[in-house]
């Protein structure tokens, strides 16, 4: 999916572009990995970069692009890298036409043969870059502008909404088919955008353009026309829906939506890295890498508990196996030699202090490897490997789905890089989205959100595999509820901090097979005694059910995924506490989704 | 969220109203919404889709109520568990725009329309539109008079809104066709206010999970899923994992990420939904078995509709239809069903299934055991 945005207007020079960038923001849920704009006055200003629209914001910093007409675009490619040159607004040779397009053109093959054959030179392998291309060819032969566009949109098979700007013209040029586009028609300025949230703080007035139809947006003027030029008529509807909304697929919160994708995050982590029939693990980014000496994660926040998560999965492999936030790997004296693989865990793959943690791993000759969800990324690039985490794009603040592809992600990689797991894992992985999706629609965590939203705290205690998941439960509840949680390694609680454990402050005990459910019974006993509120979450392979004042269950897995299903409950909590406290689930103040300074 | 094969039968519903060139979405969504929305999300093949939440679940008239705030003007209505030609809608879309009725409805000769909607038509009101004055709608019709079938196709007026509020909810449930027929109640004779226009097309009808066994075999037929030549259609992944001496007999669709094990035999009309796994030695025929379900070795599984995450153990049989199916009180006589597995129903090796066998969601059959008759959700059968 892919977003594009267009203004004409006289808000001022300067304006265009914020107009744009605002654009590109409100379209961000339809993907960013790569963004770009131009801007048309006595020539035509490019713009573009790969990655997110801060590192265009960034790029724009200081830049004096100005003009009247203006074109952007937002990307999330899921196939091939993507890149400055890939990323649009494409251009002609002579850089007099500049050109967005969402949808896919079929027929680019042929049509790029043909200008190639006539002299036309390409830069990008995209399917868009025709157009540009087929426009100057029309100009060439004496078209005038509007007729040139409708020349090479006339060309095209397949599905696209396709805007355009001229050198030297105040025009946008727009034409639709099977991909969405709407016309904003505001009162200092006329807009485009393939959906409303693009512009909706400028305007409330739509025009929505049907297949087949062409747009000429000028500053005082819109005019919609069918395929053969005759004007059509069209009706200017209001907006009266929240626009927020639109991305969120009837869901009230990214956050909620994000949690019901993660069945499909895990399967498309899984695809074609498991074969059962084989029982086989596979994993091509890095399959020729032999088993290192040592392994170091590096990582923050949620990110660093699925890499604690992954240091356990290494270390039961018989591997050396340490995490460390990324932010004190640096300056924390940590032995790293040309030995030792650094794994840095990102979902971002932007994330600074990540990065800096693995320039310095770089620099001393260690085998670096990116565990990261965004094609291309910083972490992707610098890192030796790359391994994604395939988990698609990710709104809401807090991180719920790629965690979960995190960790499968890391299951896999610990597989592979050893070639130690059983048969037993191997079908396990196979049956975990049908099992987390069992986990969503039976969970009971709504009722336990409801019955402790006063508590003064929450702690969250586990064992072994657990003991990452207690702290990310931790985690999630500060980030969305603004409420106290801490998160422990059971065995921890009864060295200090079980003098914060009163009848107002919930445990969360995780206990699932083979994550020492024994020892930490005897830690819910050590809360229950002092009247603590008891929330096992389990899979039924013990007693706990008898000291519990609440269970949430999840199927029975293999021990090592048991903490990725059990995590889900936690989750559910956390959203429901949340929004029956009316929090900003998606945005929690003060939190940004990819922390990009030191 | 049932399958067409090996999708959701509301996928292939959006196919036929995008390819018809609709491009305006609304989903009534209740039970498992969520799977819904999270199948489906904004958009559909580039049309922006909105989803509108039944609190309850009070009939078909009451579900298009909570869509009034979300329409202000002409709207087509069609069910999620139908599958309806995109002729049948482009022709109810057109016919409706050319007449002045409150309702247009798309009809269809069928030999049999007693086990669904009937419609009485006046003939000799032909208008220019193509279209004809609604006489009557009867449900499940028993009489032979000529009835043609509800294609579930109406495109309406927002006075809509108004009939299903006149009408008299039936148990506590506004129905559309009561609406409709209400409709047909107050029209004067010069003005009809419901019209049909007649097509033609596939329509297939899910109202019963055995009923997917037929939808299955229509999609292949029809071209629409399972043809390897046909590029578009889904036949067997490239992401499927099948073992060179397994056989497999087309058609045949095989989704996303499924095993076939050594010796297996799939096919023919045989749909693997994605991430199943037939292993080795089992034989899977006429049957649909969706996302995560599981055939153990050496499995016998002919007409067969198996459910999310079942597990059919090693040894069992299910030896195919016909057979008699009971559901509450009705029995469905002779239906071409082996078994129905409802979601993560699990049998533990060697069971016996019965023609026309029902096992209940998250129930459990022991090894050994003969399955007979129903088996309630989540109960345990021992041997």
């Amino acid at each position: 999916m892919c977003g594009i945005i267009g203004y004409v207007g006289d808000r001022g020079d300067t304006e265009v572009l914020e107009v744009l960038m605002d654009g590109l923001s409100g379209l961000e849920y339809r993907g960013y990995d790569s963004a770009g704009v131009a801007v048309a006055n006595s020539s035509i200003a490019v713009r573009k970069r790969e990655g997110d629209i801060s590192a265009l914001e960034s790029a724009l910093d200081g830049d004096d692009v100005d003009g009247t007409a203006g074109i952007g675009h937002t990307r999330w490619s899921t196939h091939g890298p993507p890149s400055d040159v890939n990323a649009h607004p494409h251009t002609d040779d002579d850089d007099r036409v500049a050109v967005v397009h969402n949808g896919i053109i079929e027929n680019y093959q042929p049509l790029r043969d043909d200008l190639e054959s006539r002299g036309y030179e390409f830069e990008s392998e995209t399917d868009t870059e025709v157009v540009p291309h087929l426009i100057a060819d029309a100009l060439a032969d004496g078209c005038d502008r509007e007729r040139a566009f409708r020349r090479a949109i006339d060309r095209l098979e397949g599905s696209y909404a396709i805007a355009a700007v001229f050198s030297g013209c105040e025009t946008v040029y727009a034409a639709r088919d099977s991909s969405p586009l709407v016309l904003g028609i505001g009162d200092d300025g006329h807009y485009l955008a393939s959906d409303v949230p693009a512009f909706i703080e400028y305007t409330d007035r739509v025009i929505y353009l049907d297949d087949g139809e062409f747009a000429t947006i000028e500053p005082d003027s819109v005019v919609v026309t069918d395929a053969d030029g005759t004007v059509v008529d069209t009706s200017i509807e209001t907006i009266e829906w929240d626009p927020e909304d639109a991305g969120k697929s009837g869901y009230d919160h990214y956050m909620l939506k994000e949690i019901h994708e993660q069945p499909t995050a895990i399967r498309q982590c899984l695809h074609e890295r498991v074969v059962e029939l084989e029982r086989e693990i596979a994993v091509d980014s890095v399959a020729s890498l032999s088993v290192p000496d040592r392994v170091q994660l590096v990582a923050c926040g949620t990110s660093y508990h699925a890499a604690l998560y992954g240091t356990r999965l290494l270390r039961e492999r018989g591997v050396p196996a340490t995490a460390f936030l990324a932010s004190e790997y640096d300056v924390d004296a940590v032995p790293v030699d040309r030995e030792t693989l650094v794994i840095g865990v990102t979902q971002s793959g932007e994330t600074a202090d990540t990065m800096t943690a693995l320039r310095e791993a770089n620099s001393v000759g260690a085998t670096t490897l990116a565990v990261t969800n965004v094609v291309g990324s910083s972490a992707a690039r610098e890192c030796d490997r790359a391994m994604y985490v395939r988990a698609g794009p990710e709104i809401g603040v807090a991180a719920t789905k790629t965690f979960v592809s995190q960790q499968i992600a890391l299951v896999v990689l610990a597989s592979e890089l050893t070639g130690e797991y059983d048969v037993d894992l191997v079908g396990a992985l196979r049956d975990l989205p049908g099992q987390l999706q069992s986990v969503l629609d039976d969970s009971r965590a709504r009722t336990v959100a409801e019955e402790y939203l006063d508590a003064d705290a929450y702690f969250f205690i586990g064992r072994s595999y657990n003991a990452p998941v207690a702290l990310e439960g931790a985690l999630k509840m500060k980030e969305i509820t603004y409420k106290h949680a801490e998160g422990f390694a059971a065995g921890e609680l009864k060295h200090g901090p079980l003098a914060l454990v009163t009848d107002r402050t919930p445990v969360f005990a995780l206990v699932t097979e083979g994550a020492n459910p024994t020892k930490t019974i005897g830690n819910v006993k050590e809360v229950e005694t002092r009247g603590a509120p008891v929330v096992a979450v389990t899979d039924g392979c013990s007693d706990v059910e008898r000291y519990a004042d609440f269970v949430l269950e999840v199927p029975e897995t293999h021990p090592a995924l048991a903490p990725v299903l059990a995590n889900v409950q936690l989750q559910l909590v956390s959203y429901w506490v949340a929004n029956d406290l009316g929090r900003s689930i998606d945005k929690p103040r003060n939190l940004a989704k990819s922390v990009t300074v030191e | 969220m049932l399958p067409a094969a090996t999708t959701p039968i509301l996928e292939c519903v959006l196919d036929e109203l995008v390819e018809a060139g609709i491009t305006d979405i609304t989903v009534v969504v209740g039970y498992q919404r969520e799977r819904v929305q999270s199948h489906f999300g904004p958009t559909y093949r580039n049309v922006p889709l909105s989803y509108v939440r039944q609190r309850t679940r009070l009939g078909t008239g009451h579900a298009l109520r909570t869509v009034r705030e979300a329409v202000d003007g002409s709207l087509l209505v069609v069910n999620g568990d139908q599958i309806v030609d995109r002729r049948i809608v482009g022709d109810v879309a057109s016919a409706h725009r050319r007449t002045e009725s409150i309702a247009t409805l798309g009809l269809l000769h069928r030999r049999d329309v007693s086990d669904y909607g009937g419609i009485l038509v006046d003939e000799t009101e032909l208008d220019d539109a193509g279209t004809v004055p609604v006489v009557e709608l009867v449900e499940r019709p028993r009489d032979d008079r000529e009835y043609r079938l509800n294609a579930g196709v109406y495109a309406l007026e927002p006075e809509i809104f108004d009939a299903i509020a006149e009408s008299e909810p039936r148990t506590g449930e506004h129905s559309l066709v009561d609406a409709i027929s209400y409709l047909v109640a107050e029209s004067e004779e010069s003005l009809p206010l419901v019209r049909g226009v007649e097509s033609d097309g596939l329509w297939v009808d899910a109202t019963y999970p055995w009923d997917l066994l037929e939808v299955a075999t229509e999609l292949i037929d029809s071209g629409r899923i399972g043809d390897a030549d046909t590029p578009g259609t889904r036949a067997i992944s490239p992401s499927a994992s099948i073992h060179g001496s397994a056989v497999v007999r087309e058609p045949v669709v095989v989704d996303d990420n499924c095993e076939i094990g050594p010796g297996a035999v799939v096919g023919p009309y045989a749909c693997l939904g994605e991430n199943v796994t037939v292993e080795s030695g089992t034989v899977v025929e006429r049957s649909v078995l969706d996302t995560d379900t599981r055939v153990r070795s050496n499995a016998t599984v002919l007409e067969c509709v198996a459910g999310q995450g079942v597990e059919i153990g090693a040894g069992s049989t299910i030896p195919g239809g016909p057979g008699d199916v009971r559901v509450g009180d009705r029995v469905f006589e002779d239906e071409n069903l082996g078994a129905l597995l409802a979601d993560r129903a699990r049998d533990d090796g060697d069971v016996t299934y019965a023609p026309g066998s029902v096992v209940g969601p998250n129930a459990t059959v022991c090894a050994g055991a003969t399955v007979r008759g129903t088996v309630a959700e989540a109960t345990e059968v021992r041997s």
